[in-house]
């Protein structure tokens, strides 16, 4: 554990309070001051990341210090498209994930700018990254409520023709309390694990395509093996596992669509952290520490 | 869903948790034999039957063809596995079979500055290999960030980083005085003229990156040492410092010309990220002489089978893309245009 007595430091500290407040707050049942708290954390991680970008005068997703600076940042606007337009809940996990990525920035990873590599001046490496994160903030929002789905918060499904019935609907509204508007209508969480599995696929399909174009314009070859690149592979084929057995089944089984849902995010930790920070997988990703 | 569809969704399905466990195994034994894994035998049987169970679910699933989302992800999958079972070195060898086209898949070149050669050494037999044109290095050179850092340590483990920059001086402290850098070497020697010995900066062939570092202590006593950038944390056992001089390198640059039948017909400085395209080949700047900067070593891949796999590329986003964005919003666009009129 190491506190960082920057400015950068003081921002990411900022942030990390008023997540946790929100979060707090939030579960007090201050919706609204809750998520006015929420909002000024995002502000703080935007100013993060913002002094990082001017700091090391490059695009800062360079390595897990600047990459976990960017996903607290994006966690507001993917919160926001969430609930405005997809129509789902998890306010309150949104503002403890904020909280829960800022904490290796602020405490762990060291903050120490880094020059770009060779490898990494290529017009690819701002897309390839960014657009894992956002993938990555998704399935993560995803796995949330596969976990509610899990825990069977809200809705029970009938095994029988795959349909959904909402047991009780004022069940519904205990998902919305800590949503500015608690009365709106939210989808019950296996819908909503598959509504934003939707939308973080394509991204994910993205990056992996992205960096394969990459590989093969710096190291020669759009697949070399190396096991950054297999755990990508492997976090991919886990959501085209979940389509596919979903597709199958539909909501007949919402619990293995559920389980299929957490494995993916699970993967994604391993992709993103003990690929990186293991000494078990040394290979063309080993910068990104 | 009928019984053979069915029996078709769970071959597809079953293949894709067995390729999902065999990427978990290649990513622990390493890239090298994960690689030589993927490609071995079964492994080829095992994509040959992923690519016929994509086509046989294109053929036997209307769906797949009707909805234009799907059929280009799994379109696009097919080109992908097909173009990637072509570029392969069982590929190359089919190739080769078939169509008595014979190209390197994967070599080695190593050329010294101002020398051409057409030699390839292959990734797979290490045999030499020779390619229908010569390439030429015109010229190679290492790009580094400004400024490269001197590094100071004490023995007790206090440290100090200091941007090389010619005359000018830093405070290490009370306890330590100044530290003044004289003069920066991309090539230190020592040359002995009768009983003189001279340091100079040999512009001739060599590499050793070296500083002169002039410190003075708090009573004004001058010390100088050279500092090597091959050498770090050099010290003599009565020095209090131990010291390194880093650069961090922004850049390789391999300036190549092709010639073939004495005309030259391509020329290109390479770098990592801008490789050279020629004659069914990529050229890559690979490797350097770490020693002298003399040579530097390009990797030769073939093309073949590549375009196929870009297509594929293609087809997988934009399909995945509009099946599940873009075409949700061209419907809900649609109805809100039919319930307006």
């Amino acid at each position: 554990m190491e506190i960082k007595y920057t400015i950068q430091g003081l921002l990411i500290y900022i942030a990390i309070a008023a997540y946790l407040s929100a979060f707090v707050t939030s579960l007090l049942r201050r919706a609204k001051t809750g998520h006015i708290l929420y909002l000024f954390g995002f502000v703080a991680a935007v100013l993060a990341f913002g002094y990082r970008w001017y700091h090391v005068r490059h695009v800062p997703l360079q390595n897990l210090f600047e990459v976990f600076l960017c996903l607290s940042m994006i966690i507001y606007p993917a919160s926001w498209f969430c609930r405005r337009i997809l129509r789902v809940g998890g306010y309150c996990a949104d503002m403890l994930i904020g909280a829960i990525v800022l904490f290796p920035a602020g405490f762990i990873l060291n903050a120490q700018p880094q020059r770009l590599p060779p490898a990494l001046q290529s017009w690819l490496f701002t897309p390839h990254v960014a657009v894992y994160m956002l993938s990555y903030i998704f399935m993560a929002k995803a796995t949330f409520q596969a976990i509610s789905q899990l825990a069977g918060r809200q809705h029970q499904f009938s095994r029988s023709g795959g349909s959904c019935q909402q047991k009780d609907e004022s069940n519904q509204r205990s998902e919305n309390w800590c949503s500015p508007n608690p009365n709106e209508n939210l989808l019950p969480p296996e819908q909503a694990t598959y509504s934003i599995i939707c939308i973080g696929f394509p991204l994910l399909t993205l990056g992996l395509i992205l960096g394969s174009y990459w590989g093969k314009k710096a190291w020669g070859d759009y697949w070399g093996w190396d096991p950054k690149e297999l755990w990508g592979l492997v976090s991919w084929l886990v959501y085209v596992g979940y389509f596919h057995f979903r597709y199958m089944f539909g909501k007949k089984y919402p619990r293995i669509n559920s389980i299929w849902a957490i494995a993916g995010m699970v993967v994604i930790i391993v992709t993103l952290l003990w690929v990186n920070l293991s000494r078990l997988f040394p290979g063309l990703h080993s910068y990104a520490i | 869903m009928n019984k053979f569809r069915r029996a078709v969704m769970w071959v597809g399905l079953t293949l894709i948790i067995l390729l999902l466990f065999l990427s978990i195994y290649g990513a622990f034994i390493g890239a090298e034999r994960a690689k030589s894994f993927f490609n071995r035998l079964p492994l080829v049987v095992f994509w040959s039957a992923f690519l016929l169970l994509l086509i046989v679910g294109l053929v036997v699933f209307r769906r797949l063809v009707r909805v234009p989302g799907l059929l280009l992800i799994h379109s696009g999958c097919v080109f992908i596995l097909a173009g990637a079972i072509w570029s392969s070195e069982p590929g190359h060898k089919l190739q080769k079979k078939l169509f008595g086209i014979d190209k390197i898949t994967t070599g080695q070149m190593r050329i010294y500055e101002g020398h051409s050669d057409n030699r390839v050494i292959l990734e797979d037999n290490k045999q030499i290999k020779e390619l229908p044109f010569s390439v030429e290095l015109k010229d190679f050179q290492i790009e580094y960030y400004k400024p490269a850092f001197l590094y100071i340590q004490t023995r007790d483990g206090q440290g100090w980083r200091i941007p090389v920059e010619i005359d000018t001086e830093f405070p290490l402290g009370p306890e330590f005085g100044t530290v003044k850098i004289l003069r920066a070497f991309e090539n230190f020697k020592i040359t002995i003229e009768g009983e003189n010995r001279k340091i100079i900066d040999d512009p001739q062939h060599g590499f050793n990156p070296a500083l002169e570092v002039q410190f003075t202590s708090p009573e004004g006593q001058v010390t100088n040492r050279y500092v090597f950038e091959r050498f770090p944390g050099h010290s003599h056992s009565e020095d209090k410092f131990l010291l390194s001089y880093r650069r961090v390198i922004s850049d390789y640059v391999s300036r190549l010309r092709i010639t073939k039948d004495n005309k030259v017909v391509a020329e290109k400085d390479i770098e990592v990220n801008h490789p050279l395209s020629f004659g069914g080949y990529h050229f890559y700047q690979h490797f350097y002489d770490t020693e002298a900067g003399q040579y530097t070593v390009l990797m030769v891949v073939s093309n073949a089978g590549l375009a196929v796999v870009y297509a594929g590329y293609w087809m997988l986003c934009v399909g995945v893309f509009w099946h599940m964005w873009l075409r949700h919003i061209v419907e809900k666009r649609t109805k809100k245009h039919i319930n307006g009129n």
